[in-house]
């Protein structure tokens, strides 16, 4: 746990010194209006992503549970989209988080309600036609917004990316996924009890039901206020409690806590990269950081359907 | 023999006729086309009446507008066609097996372009004093106030920059700046890590994209700013000398 914490803090100074600027130590203005809020969002975005990740994974007793697979950040991402393009935000700047963390919730509470009635695979099934439903509303929702340039920016809503963003962003973004993942960590026991079966986890005395919507609560403000900012960035939350399975165990309370800073340090990593490859390759710009988590995450997704299939 | 001498009065009469139907199919024609002959507008694009990329959007409100459809346009019976050189060429290929008569416009890059083009237009509506009037307005524009020799970044949504052999560039130099970009995309950090005396941007539209927010990012505001009307630099007219004179000092 410790060097998780260890291994963040190394990359978040790190992170201060790769950037379009060139490597090494900026001068204040790049540093302070540009390195820093992109660091701290990456941090919060992947934290926040992770945690969620781990908390749906004991909620819906699923270990292919992530708010991007499930549709949650995309439904995010759709509401942000609505609320950025159509000027709602130009207006009153809270309208974006406001509109993604309201279609997040809105995602999460229509996946609880399927996964009430049917098995692991519905609820995989409802999640899957939920991505297509929010990636298709965003492309048609771009394709009507009044400016020329808004198609074109579908890769950053569907991938995700944190490019380019300020400290006004940093502002919008942080609270609600502070407040979300403060939430999801009181869970820990409740999701223990779950993990066991709901009715097993209703004759423990926990409130079974409370735990659920307070889950799905804290995904909606984790991963909407990171989709608000910075879109539908995916997989982060699938890869991470994976990765920390070996170490910290199958219980969900003891994942929830490390989730953050692996999350965080995964997705400080990828933008890293993404930050550094137009030093090295001759791109048009930056790739989505999105494109790196999905990179990664795709191929572990397959790893782990085999296992869950056998 | 009376009739013979009308009908030899009636020649350079006809063979110099004007087109009186004339109908665009591209936001620079529109323009140019408002600008040297209002009178004789069959129909505009419908881009003309956008104030945000329209330099004649207030005048062209008033005036008939067409998609760029065959069939709509061959229903005005137009006489001429504009259209630019590289829209709507199946459109302009219809136009021409009916025998409309078609006239693509170039952009030029310059204002020795602009000149040329202006003079050409004018002579294809017959309107060359309207054409000389414009042009006169031009150089009147591009000579007033001093030059303003200091270094200058023209940057566009995305962060693309002004190269050699745009009109952004032509701009600068015209207004006596000294442009630092060769057209490449200029990254946020980049542009920072050196910094230009003067930013110049297109004043932004009125509803928000990630391109155009990338432009009043907050760590630009300590750079000089200048802001100039999309309009004036999307079409090479003589217009485009506004922004010329909006640079100078």
């Amino acid at each position: 746990m410790k060097l998780l914490w260890v291994l963040l803090l190394a990359l978040a100074l790190g992170s201060l010194l790769v950037g379009g600027a060139g490597l090494g130590l900026p001068r204040a203005d790049i540093l302070w209006q540009i390195r820093l809020p992109r660091t701290a969002l990456a941090i919060l975005i992947g934290g926040g992503l992770a945690v969620s990740g781990a908390s749906l994974q004991g909620a819906l007793r699923n270990p292919l549970a992530d708010p991007g697979l499930l549709g949650i950040g995309g439904c995010a991402a759709l509401g942000a989209v609505l609320a950025y393009y159509w000027g709602w935000s130009a207006a009153f700047a809270p309208a974006l988080p406001v509109a993604s963390l309201l279609a997040a919730l809105a995602a999460a509470v229509a996946l609880l309600l399927v996964a009430g009635r049917g098995g692991v695979l519905s609820l995989i099934l409802a999640g899957v036609a939920l991505s297509a439903l929010s990636a298709a509303f965003i492309a048609l929702a771009l394709a009507l917004a009044p400016n020329p340039y808004a198609l074109a920016e579908i890769t950053f809503w569907l991938l995700g990316s944190i490019a380019d963003r300020s400290l006004a962003h940093l502002a919008l973004a942080a609270p609600p996924i502070l407040i979300g993942v403060a939430v999801l960590l009181t869970l820990g026991r409740g999701l223990d009890a779950l993990s066991l079966g709901e009715d097993a986890a209703a004759s423990l005395g926990q409130p079974v039901q409370r735990t659920v919507r307070l889950a799905a609560l804290g995904c909606a403000l984790a991963v909407g206020g990171g989709a608000a900012v910075a879109g539908g960035i995916g997989f982060v939350g699938l890869l991470v409690p994976h990765l920390l399975r070996p170490w910290f165990g199958e219980r969900p309370s003891g994942l929830l806590a490390p989730s953050f800073p692996l999350g965080a340090a995964l997705l400080l990593g990828a933008d890293m990269l993404v930050r550094g490859l137009p030093l090295l390759l001759p791109l048009n710009g930056e790739l989505p950081v999105g494109v790196v988590t999905a990179m990664l995450g795709a191929p572990a997704l397959v790893v782990l359907a085999r296992r869950v299939g056998r | 023999m009376t009739w013979l001498a009308a009908l030899l009065l009636l020649v350079p009469c006809c063979a110099w006729a004007a087109p009186v139907q004339v109908v665009s199919v591209n936001l620079c024609a529109d323009q140019l086309l408002v600008h040297l002959a209002p009178e004789r507008v069959a129909a505009l694009s419908p881009l003309a009446r956008d104030p945000t990329i329209s330099e004649v959007a207030d005048i062209a409100a008033a005036m008939p507008w067409v998609r760029a459809d065959a069939e709509a346009i061959l229903a005005l019976h137009p006489d001429l066609v504009l259209g630019g050189r590289y829209g709507a060429q199946p459109t302009i290929a219809l136009l021409r097996q009916r025998g409309v008569p078609v006239d693509l416009l170039d952009m030029p890059s310059d204002f020795a372009g602009i000149r040329t083009q202006v003079r050409e237009v004018a002579e294809l509506l017959n309107a060359r004093a309207a054409g000389e009037a414009w042009l006169a307005q031009m150089d009147e524009r591009l000579a007033a106030r001093r030059p303003w020799p200091v270094r200058a970044v023209m940057w566009e949504p995305r962060g693309w920059t002004s190269g050699p052999g745009s009109l952004g560039d032509s701009v600068m130099r015209q207004a006596g700046l000294r442009p630092m970009t060769e057209g490449h995309m200029l990254g946020l950090e980049a542009l920072l890590a050196d910094p230009p005396d003067v930013l110049i941007v297109a004043r932004a539209p009125d509803y928000p994209s990630l391109a155009t927010d990338l432009l009043r990012h907050p760590a630009t505001q300590a750079i000089r700013r200048v802001s100039l009307p999309p309009a004036w630099l999307i079409c090479a007219t003589p217009e485009s000398a506004r922004a010329v004179a909006r640079l100078r000092r």
